[in-house]
């Protein structure tokens, strides 16, 4: 995979937020590096707060990095030309409610000089793609939340973009926006676009992402491929059809000659879920600590009932 | 208002745009770089680059196609809501309490006038506040609900979306302006009585002004009039029965132009010394207007200041070229012997008289040849000017040229007097009330009947007398025919008497011999001209008409009264004692009038590029700035912009009385007079002063980065009156105001929303 291109690479990005007179009123992301490759799927994590919607606006050259520098698809996150090619769906979708579906998308789609035909034809597949077919007349403020959503990743998509950000592309979806969603992000994953998402629906995430980061008040703790970072070490899983009661016995046995005692024959726990609560919690009492993918994996599961302040 | 305000001066008005805008680039480069070093420290530098350059990318990248997505959208918004439709319906029905606002016993054409400046001005003022607002709140609202964020992640350049909206609002604007435009036209329109002599109704009348300068009382060019006591006054005033005329040369003077009659309107003020009855007070003064054309003193006006050649300028304004040379070769030998008649600064004058005046003017002559004379003129303008006092080999030049020009003159003087006619044709006296009520207008034939002084009989008849003789029918057999007799009544409008009068004296000269007839042609023995001959003749009084009205004449103003398309109006005022005032924009030529229509639009445009200008403004200002902060500070423009700005520059001239703003202020407090001056001492005063230069140069930037809106609303003025809007000193400077401030505006706004984060705060 590294030998893949770059797509987007980060280099030390700092951002401090200030107020009028230029104090400082928070740091929202400290020095962050990290790359996408081009063809995956990359999943940006953190609870809230923690500068994923800020580090995907930098990269859109919607706010100024205070230190740090930032290459997106070759260019300078501040040069328009490279808007050609990424869609972005940002975290409400930000759309004018008194335009309706066809008018949006084709608002969207004159701002990238796509010839009429083309656009009306381009308007159509999306919006019978996002399942707004009915509603397509209706102005954008009659909308409930997940039709806004809808919507607005119809516009994104309006450019047949190389590049997909989504922030938080399901919230506010039902169970089968969800769903649809996450195919959507697998097809575009197959045509060869990389996507990168940050969401709080770590099942989602998990389903549909090769790599994640986390963040955790702005700084980076944990980077790398989902099946790395979920694998459990020091416990091996036998995946079989099903089992009868004798097979189980027999291959107890067999493990007990093994040394294996007190073996669980059944599907291992551990899931995405549990690392994120994990590393929130451990980054909450080693601050600046950066963990890696072994130590995340080399501890056992452990119990995450009493760990509820995940923010 | 004064109709007649300089032509715009293109070149003039780019100049200073260009510097201007130089400037303020300069201060925008520094405030970038200081920007991006206290931003980024060391890296600076590459910052800045980085900036301007992908800036002058984005400027270059501008699709027309994305801004006018963007402009339709803000279209769209503005449709959409329907609080706009709202407003415009409630707008054209304020347009008509203009109903109530007249007395339907004034005079009409004064009702019509009350609402033509209500429409425009409710116009203007009901779509100004409403541009204003939504062109100030577009951009914050945008970038506050975020919705920018979608747009500017696509390729719109942040300059296009200010485009965008500028040009979005503007096309608001317009299409508002012009309903509510089509809407009063009509009814002014229908309005307008009918019935009643159209030309006084809805006229959209297109002035010429000219050029104005006065005659002294002792008929000499002055560039002011008398003054009749008040010092502030307006008008220069010309005092009745003398030698003052005010004289106005109307420049373009053609047929075509004015299509074949000369249209006079003027409003002069009448200004008594002794107060008469009511009648005459009723009446008013008679004013003449005397149209002029006099090549000699368009040549020799200036010529002779001093008394060295004060009679060599006056023989050669009157035409007597002989004597002219002359007094030349006299002079010539004075310059030897007693040079003390010829002070330097006298020679001064001269030679800046032949260099300016002179000279341009004889070369200038369509006809007739006069190089000779005017390199003669050339080469003694080039001695005057090298003469220095108590330097004898300076003088004895001069001397040598001036006699070399007294030859030039002689051997030149009968071509001189043919090619430099002086033709002065008197109009029919008209009254100037002190109670004007509209202006005085009146139209004159292309051809008018006068009666000719001495010159223009001699002109007439050399002329009229050597056509019959060319076509043969003077002389009958080597008799002089009597033919001439019905030639000249019959064809040439002379009295019958008079007719006899001119067989008489030309009888009279073939018997002295002057004239010498040859079968059926007549020809001056010694070859001289005809002009020549009569003109003597005239001075001999021999030809003094036997009929009490003169020698009747014909002129055309085209052909014989203008000098390259130059005409000269002059202005007396016949009564003793009494004065009439006079300013440039008193007295014009009205060309045929335009459709009250094509005016209207005018205004409508200037009306249009206003509004638009006023979104310029709000737009840029709301790149920088919140809702409310841009439309206080579009307003604050506006404001002083309209109101003030003539003021600035007055101020800032130091032609307001009262100097500065802090001396004026000084003496309001201190209850004195301006051309009294404030009470202080030496010291005060200097601080004063020296606060007063600093408020100028403030002002003075202010004046120039603050558009003068009264531009617009000049073209309103105009209609109101009755006068067309003209375009090179209404039109023409609003749309190089608009676009002089639309340029700079666009690239601050995509500047400033470019160069910062689109984040609300
Ligand atoms: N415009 C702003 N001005 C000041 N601080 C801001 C601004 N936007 C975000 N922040 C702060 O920056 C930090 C990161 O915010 P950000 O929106 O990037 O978080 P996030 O990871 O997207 O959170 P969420 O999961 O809730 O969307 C937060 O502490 C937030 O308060
Ligand atoms: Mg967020």
């Amino acid at each position: 995979m590294s030998t893949q291109e770059n797509v987007i690479e980060i280099r030390n990005l700092s951002k401090v937020y200030r107020d009028f007179w230029g104090r400082k009123k928070v740091q929202a992301v400290k020095s962050l590096s990290l790359d996408v490759k081009k063809g995956e799927v990359f999943g940006l994590l953190g609870p809230n707060g923690s500068g994923k919607t800020t580090t995907i606006k930098m990269l859109l050259g919607l706010l100024f990095p205070t230190s740090g520098e930032i290459k997106i698809l070759g260019k300078r996150a501040s040069d328009v030309a490279k808007n050609e090619r990424i869609g972005y769906l940002p975290e409400e979708s930000y759309l004018y409610r008194f335009l309706n579906a066809d008018e949006t998308l084709d608002f969207y789609g004159r701002l990238f000089n796509i010839s009429a035909a083309e656009r009306n034809q381009r308007a159509d597949e999306l919006i019978k793609m996002v399942g707004l077919d009915h509603a397509r007349r209706r102005q954008l403020k009659e909308y409930s939340k997940g039709m806004t959503r809808r919507i607005g990743l119809a516009q994104a998509l309006i450019n047949n973009p190389e590049l997909v950000l989504l922030d938080e592309p399901t919230s506010g979806l039902d169970p089968i926006g969800t769903r649809e969603m996450k195919d959507l992000i697998l097809k575009l994953k197959d045509e060869g676009k990389t996507v990168v998402l940050c969401s709080h629906q770590l099942a989602d995430v998990q389903d549909v992402s090769d790599r994640i980061a986390m963040l955790y008040q702005g700084e980076l703790k944990v980077l790398g491929g989902v099946d790395e970072l979920l694998e459990l070490r020091g416990e091996t899983q036998i995946r079989t059809g099903n089992l009868s009661d004798e097979g189980v016995e027999e291959l107890k046995a067999l493990l007990a000659k093994h040394g294996m005692k007190d073996s669980l024959i059944q599907k291992p726990r551990a899931d995405l879920e549990e690392l994120f609560l994990r590393t929130v919690r451990e980054s909450g009492e080693r601050p600046g600590r950066r963990f890696t993918a072994e130590e995340m994996a080399a501890t056992q599961p452990a119990d995450t009932g009493k760990s509820g302040d995940a923010s | 208002m004064d109709f007649d305000p300089t032509p715009y001066n293109i070149g003039l008005g780019l100049k200073n745009w260009l510097s201007l805008v130089g400037i303020i680039a300069g201060l925008g480069i520094l405030l970038g770089l200081v920007g991006s070093f206290a931003s980024a420290g060391g890296g600076g530098g590459g910052l800045f680059s980085n900036g301007i350059s992908s800036f002058f990318k984005e400027l270059a990248s501008i699709s027309p196609r994305r801004v006018w997505a963007l402009a339709s959208l803000t279209l769209k918004e503005a449709w959409r809501r329907k609080a706009l439709l709202v407003f415009v319906v409630f707008a054209v029905l304020l347009m008509f309490a203009g109903w109530f606002l007249t007395d339907s016993n004034d005079r009409s054409d004064l009702q019509i006038n009350v609402h033509i400046t209500f429409m425009l001005t409710t116009i203007s003022w009901l779509i100004l506040p409403v541009v204003m607002f939504l062109s100030c709140w577009g951009i914050p609202e945008d970038i506050r609900i975020r919705s920018l964020h979608t747009v500017v992640t696509k390729p719109a350049r942040r300059v296009e979306v200010v485009l965008g909206r500028m040009l979005g609002f503007s096309i608001m604007s317009t299409v508002i302006l012009l309903l509510m435009g089509t809407v009063g036209y009509i009814w002014i329109e229908r309005q307008a009585p009918k019935d009643l002599d159209q030309g006084k109704f809805l006229t959209c009348r297109v002035p010429v002004y000219g050029g104005l300068f006065f005659l002294d009382r002792q008929g000499m060019p002055t560039s002011q009039g008398l003054n009749v006591g008040d010092p502030w006054l307006y008008r220069s005033f010309v005092e009745g029965n003398s030698r003052c005329r005010a004289v106005w040369m109307f420049n373009e003077v053609t047929p075509e132009k004015l299509g074949n009659e000369l249209r006079l309107e003027s409003r002069f003020e009448a200004f008594r010394t002794i107060k008469g009855s009511a009648d005459t007070i009723q009446q008013g003064l008679e004013a003449q207007y005397t149209l002029v054309k006099n090549m000699r003193e368009e040549a020799f006006s200036s010529f002779g200041v001093g008394a060295g050649l004060r009679e060599v300028a006056e023989a050669l304004r009157a035409g007597d070229f002989q004597s002219a040379a002359e007094l030349l070769d006299a002079a010539a030998e004075r310059m030897q012997s007693s040079p003390a008649d010829f002070p330097q600064v006298d020679c001064q004058q001269v030679a800046i008289s032949c260099a300016v005046q002179v000279v341009p003017v004889l070369r200038n002559f369509k006809d007739a040849d006069l190089g000779d004379v005017a390199d003669a003129f050339l080469v003694f303008g080039d001695a005057a000017n090298s003469v220095k006092t108590g330097d004898a080999a300076s003088y004895s030049e001069l001397s040598r040229a001036c006699a070399s020009l007294a030859e030039t003159v002689r051997k030149r003087a009968d071509d001189m007097f043919e090619s430099m006619p002086k033709l002065e044709v008197p109009l029919e006296p008209f009254r100037v009330s002190e109670y004007h009520e509209g202006d005085d207008f009146i139209t004159y034939p292309r051809k008018l009947k006068y009666v000719a002084d001495y010159e223009g009989t001699a002109r007439f008849l050399a002329k009229v007398v050597s056509g019959i003789s060319e076509a043969g029918k003077l002389a009958d057999g080597g008799e002089l025919s009597s033919g001439l007799v019905d030639e000249l009544s019959e064809n040439h409008g002379v009295s019958p008497v008079n007719a006899e009068l001119v067989f008489d004296v030309v009888k009279s000269e073939i018997d002295a011999g002057t004239l010498k007839v040859d079968g059926n042609k007549v020809e001056i023995a010694d070859g001289s001209s005809w002009l020549r001959l009569f003109d003597r003749l005239v001075r001999e009084e021999k030809l003094i008409s036997r009929d009490t009205a003169g020698w009747e004449m014909e002129a055309d103003i085209f052909d014989d009264l203008t000098v390259n398309d130059y005409l000269r109006v002059e202005v007396a005022c016949l009564n003793d004692q009494m004065f009439i005032g006079m300013a440039r924009a008193d007295l014009f030529l009205r060309l045929p009038d335009r459709s009250f229509l094509a005016g209207f639009s005018k205004a409508l445009l200037n009306i249009g590029l206003m509004l638009s200008l006023v979104i310029v403004l709000g737009v840029t200002a709301s790149c920088v700035v919140k809702g409310p902060v841009s439309f206080f500070f579009t307003l604050t423009i506006f404001v002083i912009g309209q109101f003030f700005h003539q003021l600035m520059l007055k101020i800032v001239a130091g032609s307001q009385e009262g100097g500065g703003m802090v001396e004026s202020a000084m003496l309001i407090f201190q209850h004195r007079n301006p051309s009294v001056g404030i009470d202080a001492n030496e010291g005060t005063e200097a601080v004063v002063k020296g606060l007063d230069w600093g408020v100028n140069g403030i002002l003075k930037i202010a004046s120039n980065i603050i558009p003068d809106f009264s531009t617009f609303s000049e073209a309103s003025a105009y209609i109101e009156n009755g006068f067309d809007v003209p375009w090179s000193t209404s039109v023409l400077p609003a749309i190089m105001t608009f676009v002089g401030f639309l340029i700079p505006c666009v690239i601050i706004g995509a500047a400033c929303l470019k160069f910062r984060e689109l984040e609300a705060k």
